[in-house]
């Protein structure tokens, strides 16, 4: 980080109070968070994040490394539960329901809130099994020809079907980065849930593959809501229809995406997208 | 930047291709030097592993080849004293060496005076008749009827036909008279005598007889101690190591679990084997000198062995795969058992074992327990008395014939070829479920 970003931070806290723009939404809200902060051990990563995410909505998440980005992304499907010392409080609903509390279950939670990694991380079994996996170990399916129907559905749904179709019975370690990391979309949606997170999910990937991916997300966002964590600002820009820029574990502005990168209200959302630090 | 460093760089440059070419062959040389090093401990190593093979298969080799002398016999109901195979107090009584005894004299009819025939006699293996009783139990239509049979020789005179009996010195001086080398060069001549594959070395038990001593006992023993070091160690250490590394909050107590293990794997295995007789013998009464306990005893020295190897292997599963399988809604067991488990199971099987080799060679705990007892019977179970085969080593390298020097060796051979069997074993596993990602 160079001095001017400092500077320009210090300045800023000193007089933080809220987000700046519209974190909440009115209506069509699939997933909200309200003052949620996140601890590790004695440091604090997030400071009370108040966001929503509509449905059929498509956020970018942006930021400086270390601003608290993917751990926000992580606490949605409570993916930071295997960390001990993680510590989170604050409520966040999704569909009415807060994940957080006692009675709701992990397992059905991450059956709702899916999520697509950083590196592509398919099983070291055939591509079939992969994208099977999740249907099979949350029984949606009860029938041999209903999983091939499921898999062959969501290995189309991330438009991968065509590659693989002749060779599902393959390890999908010998697959290409990209074909990976759509397999992976594929083995998430195969489940069928609400909202897919993603977690810089091209981040491994060549450019065409990257495009492939940005495709679909965009082709997704029709049937899903997605929340995407990613380091290019172009790919925020491309794929998503609201930003929100994360400094420090703070929710410093969301807003329509366009606007975020045209006309960005907070200085530091500034100087994160004109390129001065990050 | 100043001018005097732009200076000290410059004059670098004039002398840089002079004092790097000196430089360079001072490198090239230590490099050389480390190289030869490296040689030069890998010949001595090899050289030391050559001596002992070498030693252990010149002395052993003899042990796998056996003589046997072809005798008619005829099994005269008479001569026995058995005139009813079926009748107990009758064949308490048989005298089976009159058998031997008569077939000796028909085929040396010249031999005569008591201490010829006693040197005659010898010439086969004392407990020859046992043969010959057992084969007339099976086949009781034999009575009465004449047949040719390989004999066992005596141990006395194996040697003989290995070479290992000089028999230039004095004849007093020797263990083989004169006369019962005329006679058995007889017997070569009209081929009825030959050396032929000592099959009883892997059919028999301990025995004091050296020509009949051979080590089923003991590799029954050991496969027995094993199979319960395997069903017992297997279990508990894969499932601790699952425990410890995905399930176990880290905490103090971990901590001291985990320091203890590490320590107990470098703990003396007869500390072990004093354990075993305190609690599995004295406090439990379980059976003396049985497998059970061995293998008992076994797995308490094995366990930290897999423990420690199971953990690394569960270790070296990415934490992506990890992250893939909770990420798609799988239980904490789920994701073990689909993922962890079969990716660890490589890593595992190869701890196991070697530690299944390690527990194949120890001896010392073994003593501890009294597996080190002279037991003549082949163990049917894990609970009857047995011996295993580093115990029988020991045992046989204390005992003063001859042919169980050869004995000793053998058996050596025979422990070295099943833990060269089980490392390869452990290799082929590693290699066909390393899996690539």
């Amino acid at each position: 980080m160079t001095t001017l970003a400092k500077d320009s931070m210090e300045a800023v806290f000193e007089g933080w109070t809220s987000t700046v723009g519209k974190p909440t939404m009115d209506s069509d809200v699939r997933m909200s968070t309200r003052n949620v902060d996140v601890h590790y051990g004695d440091k604090q990563a997030i400071y009370g994040v108040d966001l929503d995410i509509g449905k059929n909505e498509v956020l970018a998440m942006i930021g400086p490394s270390g601003c608290g980005k993917s751990t926000f992304l992580r606490t949605l499907n409570r993916m930071n539960d295997t960390i001990d010392i993680c510590r989170i409080t604050g409520d966040i609903i999704l569909d009415g329901d807060n994940i957080y509390d006692k009675h709701m279950d992990v397992v059905n939670l991450r059956a709702r809130v899916g999520m697509v990694f950083q590196k592509p991380n398919p099983f070291p079994k055939s591509i079939y099994d992969n994208v099977a996996y999740g249907p099979k170990i949350h029984g949606l399916v009860t029938r041999r020809a209903e999983l091939d129907e499921v898999v062959e559905t969501a290995l189309r749904k991330a438009s991968i079907w065509d590659e693989v179709k002749d060779r599902l019975d393959q390890p999908a370690t010998g697959l290409s980065g990209g074909q990976q990391q759509r397999l992976c979309i594929a083995r998430t949606i195969a489940v069928s849930p609400e909202v897919i997170l993603m977690d810089e999910p091209c981040s491994a990937l060549d450019p065409i593959a990257t495009a492939r991916i940005e495709e679909l997300i965009a082709e997704l966002s029709e049937n899903y809501t997605i929340a995407i964590v990613t380091h290019s600002m172009q790919q925020a820009a491309r794929v998503s229809h609201r930003t929100a820029y994360f400094h420090l574990g703070r929710l410093i502005e969301v807003g329509k995406t366009d606007k975020i990168f045209t006309a960005p209200e907070h200085k530091l959302t500034e100087d994160y997208i004109t390129g001065r630090f990050g | 930047m100043t001018d005097q460093n732009m200076n000290a760089i410059e004059r670098l440059a004039t002398v840089k291709e002079e004092r790097m070419k000196a430089k360079l062959g001072k490198r090239y040389a230590k490099e050389k030097r480390f190289r030869a090093y490296g040689v030069a401990s890998i010949v001595i190593g090899l050289c030391f592993l050559a001596m002992l093979l070498g030693t252990i298969f010149t002395a052993g080799w003899s042990t796998f080849y056996a003589t046997e002398i072809r005798l008619t016999v005829t099994y005269d109901a008479d001569a026995i004293g058995v005139s009813d195979l079926n009748d107990e107090s009758q064949l308490m009584f048989a005298d089976w060496g009159a058998l031997v005894k008569n077939a000796m004299k028909e085929r040396f009819p010249y031999v005569s005076g008591r201490s010829d025939r006693r040197a005659m006699y010898s010439l086969v293996s004392s407990v020859a008749e046992y043969d010959l009783k057992d084969r007339l139990e099976a086949n009781p239509e034999l009575l009465g009827t004449t047949e040719e049979v390989w004999l066992m020789a005596d141990d006395e005179i194996d040697a003989l036909m290995k070479g290992q009996v000089d028999m230039s010195v004095p004849e007093n001086e020797r263990r083989i008279s004169d006369l019962q080398n005329s006679l058995v060069e007889s017997l070569i001549e009209s081929g009825e005598l030959k050396k032929s594959f000592n099959t009883t070395f892997f059919t028999n038990g301990d025995s004091r007889e050296p020509e009949q001593a051979g080590i089923r006992g003991a590799m029954l023993g050991s496969f027995f101690t094993l199979l319960v070091t395997l069903a017992l160690s297997f279990p508990i250490g894969v499932a601790a190591a699952i425990y410890l590394e995905e399930f176990a909050p880290k905490n103090r107590l971990t901590e001291i679990i985990e320091v203890n293990i590490n320590n107990l794997a470098a703990v003396p295995s007869i500390v072990f084997g004093l354990l075993g007789l305190a609690v599995f013998i004295n406090v439990f009464h379980l059976p003396r000198s049985a497998p059970v306990v061995g293998g008992l005893v076994l797995t308490l020295m094995t366990l930290p062995t897999i423990i420690i190897s199971s953990r690394s292997a569960i270790k070296a599963v990415p934490p992506s795969i990890r992250e893939a399988a909770l990420g798609l809604g799988a239980s904490k067991v789920q994701m073990v058992m689909h993922h962890v488990l079969p990716l660890a199971m490589p890593g595992m099987l190869t701890g196991t074992i070697i530690g299944m080799a390690q527990a194949l060679g120890e001896t010392a705990p073994l003593l501890m327990i009294g597996m080190v007892a002279f037991i003549a019977d082949i163990p049917s179970g894990p609970l009857d008395s047995a011996t295993v085969l580093p115990v029988q080593i020991f045992l046989w390298s204390d005992l003063p014939e001859r042919a169980f020097v050869a004995k000793t060796s053998g058996a050596i051979m025979v422990l070295l070829g099943f833990l060269a069997a089980m490392n390869l074993l452990a290799v082929y596993l590693r290699k066909k479920f390393e899996t690539r990602w």
